[in-house]
């Protein structure tokens, strides 16, 4: 065994060392150890140097609040810096860094801030580098953020897998001590639904260091039997490992459960971190409390610990704190550690009280020499703790100690009571903030609410979670434990904030570098409100969120103000309580997973065609059919188009909205929610629909057909889908709940496909039994169709988008790939091409069809030449009131007009501004933008569709089109929006 | 023109079953999803449907308030359809989504545990029981839920998802594989 290692007691294996390094050194600790505690047995005290003055630091806690041993644990892809030394459990072949040195832990030159700290006080950077603005971010604060820092991420990606889940409670209990064991039991037994969640690797929160007895037997053995009992109920589950980090609207708690970072070697098929999201009908908070440092000079040397802390490290894992240790208390529970500290035979040197009174009677009647009424205004040491300053009554005393320990008294953690709001108040009877005990879904035990030694907290883990049961009407039956014998029982004294004559460095905020000086600049400099202080200081901004630090700048704030604790208030408090991975909270989501593919019917026969796929939101929409020979992709889709325009093409219009609108009042509906009107739409009708939103503003557009009197086939652009659906259900279930209107999202039931071009109904007839002749299924047409012989159904609708002769077939989606399969195989011999979305989009350009880069949620009807399709004579639709506002109704408005190059060879891009000719590049010439732009092949040249001021009055206008991005410039002309065909004749034909 | 060729493609065909002994996936046939939508949502409705259709809780699944689904392992013909729309027609409306609807079966052990990784649906034997059924997301993928037996669920997802959804229970269920 190492030398600080004790040769027996603690929850450790001596009998199965664990090896591991640390700054490359290689150390052993045993199974049990914290990588802290490991590291302490190794005689290892200084572990890490703080974020702005490089001071040496060691620990000083044992759990969750470290704020100074902040290691990079592990490499490659598993690299985490910032790991809580305190919180890692140590592994087999363990590989720790310590962090912001340079260039080595005991050697760090940075540390020479220490000699600047004059200059670095708080607000030292918002007053130096104000000037030159310029210099902030290319100079200053790479130079700073180099110089303060903790550990760096990798570069390299992580190979483990993450996950996160659901779960579902009566009662969930927050804290596995004495107070959430007994909960758990209460509740457990009762056949209440329980998870109790613990952040530690071991159930049993103070009582695994604790040397009390309850009902006969240890504390330590006392907790592995309630844990034993709790896990064989099938209706407790126990995470262990398990922060819960906060508490959301629906009584929802995150919580986020190290599942192998403890392992040496992670199993692959199993996660190594899993987020929780907790649904509890009733929640405990068990945190307990904890334990405030003083705030002395020197107060942050190595060997300076938490008295709770090194009573962990004692009892817990065998490991001594130094070779003479001291003990500075406010309070009784100093003298808890002083017992144990003689117990485990240990050379306890003094304990300085700084009540005159001292210990409570009974409580202490150990041999240790004890300073009453004493302070310890300094330690002094450099990398480890040589000595401390005794004060007493005047007389400075220097005692020779290689570790301290010191306690001011206890706050409860009451973080997750106000992540829905509020904030805690303070008590002076308690000395502390205490929240109160219920708050709506989540109550708080235990020391978490002024409760007191083992038993007061057993008592009332057990009666809060049959409090909590009852209003769920479960009855349960407080657990009775035995009675609890060894333990110190300390009442709440007068807190000291600050010590008497302190000479050197007294921190407040460990890990931010903010000493009790900075609080009083703060304050001076007008920053005492705690949420000013706060950012002035940084006090309580660190990844520690100020676990130990910010009662105590609140009790320095008050005495620097000369007000209570209670005028001052605490900050803000907010998830998380403690850092949590991206990893965790991504959970699958990354790479592949990252989000889901939504495929249409058709996606086969588009691979099997050689498509190239564009991401079109989750959908994968077939851009362009490139055929052998073909070098961009302008090519092809110059092909496609052309061809469409010649022969006929096939295009996977599957991913178009769908909803079939049934029910007696489906017609008034969509009167009610289109524009134009629907009410007289006959039925085997399609009509092109415009929806406005309750402003005035285009909605969506699509057409909506007529299969039935009261069934309607309603399409939706693609991206507006899911929208569209909402906005109706809405409609129907909360505007008009009186309409008998049913709503079903067919989207996915039909694989739909557009049949384009001259050639198109040549193609179709092979495949379609009925008659669909001009005379026989005329243009807007709409129809249920058989096909193959009656071998299917369908769906034919004759709407074209590129201008030409043009049906869409929509076929069962199973069936999708077969009717297209088919379609090719008639139209081959037609010249049919498959097209995609690059090609629809051209031939809607050059036909003037708009599409959302058009409706952009800025344009109503008359924008867009749709100013005849608004009803005049319906009573009323969506719109309609808002739609008459003067804004919109303004000639100056800008409207859809086509644009193109004057000289072909030129070229102009979407989004850029077009301003009159001869005008210069500024806001106010500005006449309005390009909103959708390509190369048409028929046209010869580039060709636009624009938003101008005016625009359908000023055809012919010679323009500049101006494209900031690149400051280019192309002379163009306005000109009518539709390119190709403007009488309409192909596709009526 | 090969007419013969009109093949139905399923849209998981091609997936074998994922075995294990905490849990296993399979793909279900598309038979048949048929979307009922009614006016009304009193129970006396949904009662009278069943008993028209004659089917229990585990061929007629509530959706909605008024919007069940009545599935089943084989195809309709277009007469049995009409069939059905006849009989439901005058307490509700019928949308057929045989082929917009993919189901999933998933079922063991573990079952419960794989879907609480996607589903913030408490599936718990008391509180969701045989025959219950719900639409909720698992992950980011609106998913039909569906209790067909004490370990056994159900899934029922728009057809565009579907290979998603799979994948995305494939990964889920990893650990227990």
């Amino acid at each position: 065994m190492t030398s600080y290692r004790l040769d027996k007691g603690g929850l450790i294996d001596r009998s199965k060392p664990l090896s591991f390094t640390f700054d490359g050194k290689g150390m052993i600790g045993v199974e049990g150890d914290s990588l802290a505690s490991a590291l302490l047995a190794n005689g290892q005290m200084l572990l890490g140097r703080s974020f702005k003055y490089h001071r040496p630091r060691g620990v000083i806690s044992a759990g969750a609040s470290e704020p100074n041993a902040l290691m990079t644990v592990a490499q490659g892809g598993r690299t985490e810096p910032n790991t809580r030394a305190t919180m890692q459990e140590l592994y087999e072949g363990l590989v720790a860094q310590s962090q912001n040195r340079w260039p080595s832990l005991n050697i760090d030159i940075s540390s020479l801030n220490s000699l600047l700290s004059p200059f670095l006080s708080a607000g030292f950077y918002y007053k130096t580098f104000m000037w030159p603005a310029g210099l902030w971010e290319r100079l200053y604060e790479p130079l700073i953020r180099r110089a303060a820092g903790l550990g760096k991420a990798t570069y390299e990606a992580d190979p483990d897998r993450y996950e996160k889940c659901w779960a579902h409670c009566d009662l969930l209990i927050v804290g596995g001590g004495a107070t959430g064991l007994a909960a758990a039991l209460t509740a457990g037994r009762a056949g209440a639904r329980v998870i109790l969640v613990d952040e530690n690797a071991m159930i049993g929160g103070g009582l695994l260091s604790e040397t009390a007895t309850i009902g006969g037997v240890s504390a330590v053995e006392f907790a592995g039997r309630t844990v034993a009992e709790l896990e064989s109920l099938p209706n407790v589950q126990v995470l262990s490992r398990t922060t819960a980090f906060g508490w959301y609207d629906g009584n929802v708690f995150g919580a986020v459960e190290r599942v192998q970072k403890h392992a040496s070697e992670p199993r692959p098929e199993v996660p190594v971190e899993r987020l929780w999201r907790i649904v509890a009908k009733q929640a405990i908070l068990a945190a307990g409390a904890e334990e405030r440092p003083l705030i002395f000079g020197g107060n942050d040397i190595p060997g300076v610990m938490m008295a709770s802390a090194m009573r962990a490290y004692l009892n817990r894992y065998g490991v001594a704190p130094g070779k003479s240790v001291a003990v500075f208390t406010t309070n009784d529970s100093g003298y808890t550690l002083a017992r144990d500290l003689e117990k485990a035979g240990l050379r306890l040197v003094a304990i300085v009280d700084s009540r005159r009174s001292g210990a409570t009677a009974g409580v202490y009647e150990g041999s240790a020499r004890i300073i009453n009424g004493g302070f310890v205004p300094d330690a002094e040491g450099g990398k480890a703790l040589s000595s401390i300053t005794i004060l007493q009554d005047g007389r400075k005393e220097k005692l020779a100690v290689d570790s301290l320990a010191m306690s001011g008294g206890f706050s409860p953690v009451v973080h997750l009571a106000y992540h829905r709001g509020g904030r805690p108040e303070w008590s002076d009877a308690e000395a502390t903030f205490v929240a109160p005990e219920d708050h709506k879904g989540l109550s708080l035990a235990g020391a978490a609410a002024k409760a007191s030694g083992l038993a007061g907290c057993l008592e009332a883990g057990a009666r809060k979670a049959e409090a909590l049961l009852g209003k769920l009407e479960i009855k349960a039956d407080p657990a009775a434990f035995g009675a609890v014998e060894g333990d110190i029982v300390a009442a709440p004294t007068k807190p000291v904030w600050i010590i008497p004559g302190i000479k050197g460095k007294a921190f407040v905020d460990f890990q931010n570098d903010v000493h009790h000086r900075d609080i009083g600049l703060a304050v001076r400099e007008g920053y005492g409100h705690v949420e000013l202080a706060k950012r002035y200081t940084t006090n309580g901004m660190a990844t520690d969120q100020g676990k130990l630090s910010n009662v105590n700048a609140i009790g320095l704030l008050a005495e620097a103000r000369g007000v209570s604790p209670a005028d001052v208030g605490t900050t803000t408090f907010r998830p998380f309580y403690t850092p949590v991975s991206f990893g965790a909270l991504a959970g699958t989501s990354h790479g592949k997973h990252f989000q889901p593919v939504r495929k249409s019917p058709l996606h086969d026969w588009a691979v099997k065609n050689g498509a190239t796929f564009v991401e079109t939101g989750l959908w994968y929409r077939s851009a362009w059919f490139p055929l052998a020979g073909e070098k961009t992709w302008r090519e092809s889709v110059d092909r496609e188009a052309k061809n469409v325009r010649r022969n006929a093409g096939l295009c996977d219009v599957s991913m178009l909205g769908k909803i079939e609108i049934t029910g007696k009042d489906a017609a008034e509906f969509l009167d009610r929610v289109y524009c134009n009107a629907f009410r007289k739409l006959p039925v085997g009708k399609a009509r092109y629909g415009l929806m406005l939103r309750e402003d005035g503003f285009i909605f969506d557009d699509g057409t909506t057909s007529r299969l039935e009197d009261e069934r309607f086939f309603m399409t939706t652009t693609t991206a507006y889908a899911a929208g569209v659906m909402n906005h109706l259900e809405f409609c129907a279930q909360a505007l008009w709940p009186e309409l008998d209107v049913r709503l079903a999202s067919v989207t996915d039931q039909w694989a739909q496909m557009a049949i384009a071009g001259p050639k198109s109904r040549l193609i179709l007839q092979r495949i379609v039994d009925q008659d669909i002749s001009n005379e026989a299924f005329p243009f807007l047409g709409a129809k249920d169709v058989s096909l193959f012989g009656g071998k299917l159904s369908g769906r034919l609708f004759r709407i074209s988008f590129s201008g030409e002769l043009a049906y869409e077939l929509a076929v069962p989606a199973g069936y999708g790939e077969a009717a297209a399969d088919a379609l090719m195989e008639a139209g081959n011999e037609h010249g049919i091409c498959a097209y995609g979305v690059e090609a629809l989009s051209v031939l809607r350009i050059e036909k003037g069809h708009v599409t959302h880069n058009e409706i952009n949620g800025t344009v109503v009807p008359t924008d867009l030449g749709f100013g005849k399709m608004v009803s005049a004579t319906k009573v009323d639709f969506i719109g309609k009131r808002l739609l008459e506002r003067e804004g919109l109704n303004d000639p100056n408005r800008l409207q859809l007009v086509g644009v193109v190059p004057l000289d072909s060879g030129t070229s102009f891009r979407s989004g850029a501004h077009v301003l009159e000719k001869g005008a210069e590049a500024t806001l106010e010439n500005d006449q309005g933008y390009i909103s959708s732009s390509c190369y048409s092949p028929h046209v010869g040249s580039t060709i636009g569709l624009a938003l101008v001021k005016r625009g359908s009055s000023r055809h012919g206008e010679e323009v500049q089109v101006w494209n900031g991005l690149l400051n280019e410039f192309t002379a163009a002309r306005l000109c009518h929006p539709i390119f190709v065909d403007p009488a309409n004749e192909k596709l009526k034909g | 023109m090969s007419v013969s060729a009109i093949e139905h493609r399923a849209a998981l065909g091609g997936k074998a079953p994922l075995i294990s002994t905490g849990v296993t996936l399979r793909t279900l046939p598309e038979g048949h999803v048929l979307h009922l939508l009614s006016a009304s949502a009193d129970s006396d409705v949904s009662a009278t449907i069943s008993a028209v259709l004659g089917c229990d809780a585990l061929t007629k699944r509530s959706v909605s308030p008024g919007q069940w689904f009545v599935v089943g392992d084989e195809p309709l013909s277009a007469a049995a359809l009409a069939d059905i729309v006849k009989k439901v027609k005058p307490h509700a409306e019928v949308v057929d989504q045989s082929h917009g609807r993919v189901r999933i079966a998933i079922a063991g052990a573990k079952a419960t545990s794989v879907l609480a990784k996607g589903t913030a649906a408490d599936l718990a034997l008391n509180v969701f029981p045989v025959g219950h059924a719900t639409t909720t997301l698992i992950g980011h993928i609106a998913t039909h839920i569906t209790r067909v037996s004490e370990d056994g669920f159900e899934l029922m997802v728009l057809r565009g998802f579907a290979e998603s959804l799979w994948e995305e229970l494939a990964e889920l269920s990893v650990e227990f594989r």
